[in-house]
């Protein structure tokens, strides 16, 4: 695995931010909190409140997760596309250090922008709401378990949108794509994370994790097959 | 240091490569020669260990792509037409990348080293993007040198450079190969490939077709000569006639310049040679000519396509 993490580093270095644009993108998502802080004011307040700013709270860190996605699709097509892979598939590293580098590349960027944005949310929902209500409505295990799911989520169909890439030639197929993944990964997301709470109580957002989980290995096993070399190359 | 035995490569229902055997030396650079789709490219990447091939076996330094492709990627040095650079980043990030990917001790220095070779040393903080096509290609090459390969991969390296800039490539690979060094070179320019070339291998829809030196190529089909001489054009033509001999002619000034083609040139040339002497044309010059590379490769190619 050194050299998945050599793969990340540079990803995380050069890729992210090394490009402006990308972080000036990114800077966005530290708006967006403070935004979703102030429109649950229109909540009015009491248990209303308490539901606005959980749900909120769920947007803020999943949000950044959502165009993750993207973004991974679209780094792995643009290697494809510039012919960047093939210095990479010359030299000696395993297929899956490949796959897993860059794949890491982006989790720990977006991951990390995701657990800011719920960040900024939290600071700026105390500020307005108090901190106790705060506090009560979104404990430390709210938050953990909200930045995990988002991870794991981000996880599933961040391997989804790389088996997409394996397949397509260039970066707005692939961004397309990853849209539909999006947009599908949500509808089950949520009708899982809803199921979930449903059935059991509390426990829910700990069995979205646990199926997302599963889906990941699955999804990951499909990832690094169709990342192979020999399948790779033949698409260059 | 390279051998190809047997190797044929499948991608689904379309070969890319059949039963192709050859070998590269070291100290030896071998040209690839052959149209767009004959399978130079494939044969690249088998030997560079990116591929496996479907049957037969590539060897590179006696391991098998095969049974460890790893370590096949640690002994070759890849160079494609695309330098396939990482923009952003800059030169010495770059270079300090692929040696960590190859694990090189020293790697400082080597950077050092090849950047000076390279006359990059000026922009090893400068980033790739801002590159020109020229320097970008000498990047990948550096790239490619920087674990100190036995066996380099040339794929097409010099398309798209000016001509000042593809024979510094060119003189790049020459003193490369005095390092001992095992070099396959797929291109399509003929004459980089007769210029540098030690043996030339011709692949034709994924099969060899010929292989031989250069001058051994250009030496195919039938005996070419040219005459020069000094005369009436008609009753040279007239001589040329009677001793069987079907010329193409041009003229320069008074000289004129027939080229023809002599099953048996120690027969034929005497008769021609006294047939001219009785029409009054005075010869000046009868020499041997070879075929251009590129004239051995198109007729290869034809005969094989035929």
């Amino acid at each position: 695995m050194r050299k998945a993490w050599l793969i990340a580093e540079r990803e995380i270095t050069w890729e992210i931010f090394g490009d402006r644009g990308a972080v000036l993108r990114t800077s966005l998502f530290a708006l967006l909190p403070i935004f979703f802080a102030i429109s649950a004011r229109s909540s009015g307040s009491g248990q209303r409140l308490d539901g606005a700013l959980l749900g909120l709270a769920l947007q803020a860190s999943f949000i950044p997760a959502l165009t993750g996605v993207g973004l991974i699709a679209s780094t792995f097509t643009a290697e494809k596309e510039n012919q960047t892979l093939v210095p990479l598939l010359a030299a000696p590293i395993r297929d899956f250090d490949i796959v897993a580098g860059k794949l890491i590349g982006m989790l720990i960027p977006v991951t990390a922008i995701c657990g800011a944005s719920l960040g900024v949310f939290y600071i700026v929902s105390g500020w307005l709401y108090g901190w106790a209500r705060i506090a009560r409505v979104l404990p430390p295990e709210i938050l953990y378990s909200l930045v995990v799911v988002s991870f794991l989520y981000l996880l599933t169909a961040g391997s989804v949108a790389l088996i997409i890439a394996a397949r397509v030639r260039t970066s707005r197929a692939a961004q397309q794509l990853a849209g539909l993944v999006i947009g599908l990964s949500i509808l089950v997301t949520a009708l899982l994370g809803a199921g979930a709470i449903a059935l059991f109580d509390g426990w829910g957002l700990v069995v979205l994790g646990v199926v997302l989980i599963a889906v990941d290995v699955f999804a990951l096993e499909i990832a690094r097959r169709v990342w192979q070399r020999s399948e790779v190359i033949a698409r260059i | 240091m390279i051998e190809m035995r047997g190797v044929t490569r499948r991608f689904g229902s379309v070969t890319a490569l059949r039963d192709v055997t050859f070998a590269v030396r070291p100290g030896e650079i071998v040209a690839l020669l052959g149209p767009n789709g004959a399978g130079k490219t494939t044969a690249s990447r088998i030997i560079g260990g990116i591929l496996g091939p479907s049957e037969g076996e590539a060897i590179v330094a006696g391991i098998s792509v095969r049974d460890d492709p790893n370590a096949v990627r640690e002994r070759c040095g890849l160079v494609t037409d695309q330098p396939s650079l990482y923009e952003r980043m800059t030169l010495r990030a770059y270079l300090a990348f692929f040696a960590r990917l190859f694990d090189v001790t020293g790697a400082k220095e080597r950077i050092t080293a090849l950047a000076r070779l390279l006359l990059l040393e000026d922009v090893l903080d400068r980033k790739l993007g801002a590159f020109s096509r020229g320097m970008k290609q000498k990047a990948a090459i550096a790239r490619a040198l920087i674990h100190d390969p036995r066996v380099l991969l040339l794929d097409e390296p010099a398309t798209a450079l000016d001509p000042e800039m593809a024979r510094t490539l060119r003189d790049l690979i020459v003193s490369l190969r005095a390092d001992d060094r095992a070099i396959l070179l797929c291109t399509h320019d003929l004459d980089e490939a007769q210029r540098i070339a030690d043996r030339v291998v011709i692949l034709q829809l994924g099969a060899i077709v010929r292989t031989g030196t250069p001058d051994e190529l250009r030496s195919i089909g039938r005996p070419r000569l040219r005459l020069e001489a000094e005369g009436d054009l008609d009753a040279a033509l007239a001589a040329f006639a009677r001793a069987g001999v079907a010329p193409t002619h041009e003229t320069a000034g008074r000289r004129l310049v027939f080229r023809f083609e002599a099953d048996e040139p120690r027969s034929t040339t005497p008769a021609l040679l006294r047939a001219l002497l009785d029409a009054d044309v005075v010869v000046l010059a009868l020499v041997p000519e070879q075929l251009s590379l590129e004239d051995a490769y198109v007729t290869i190619v034809r005969e094989a396509r035929a």
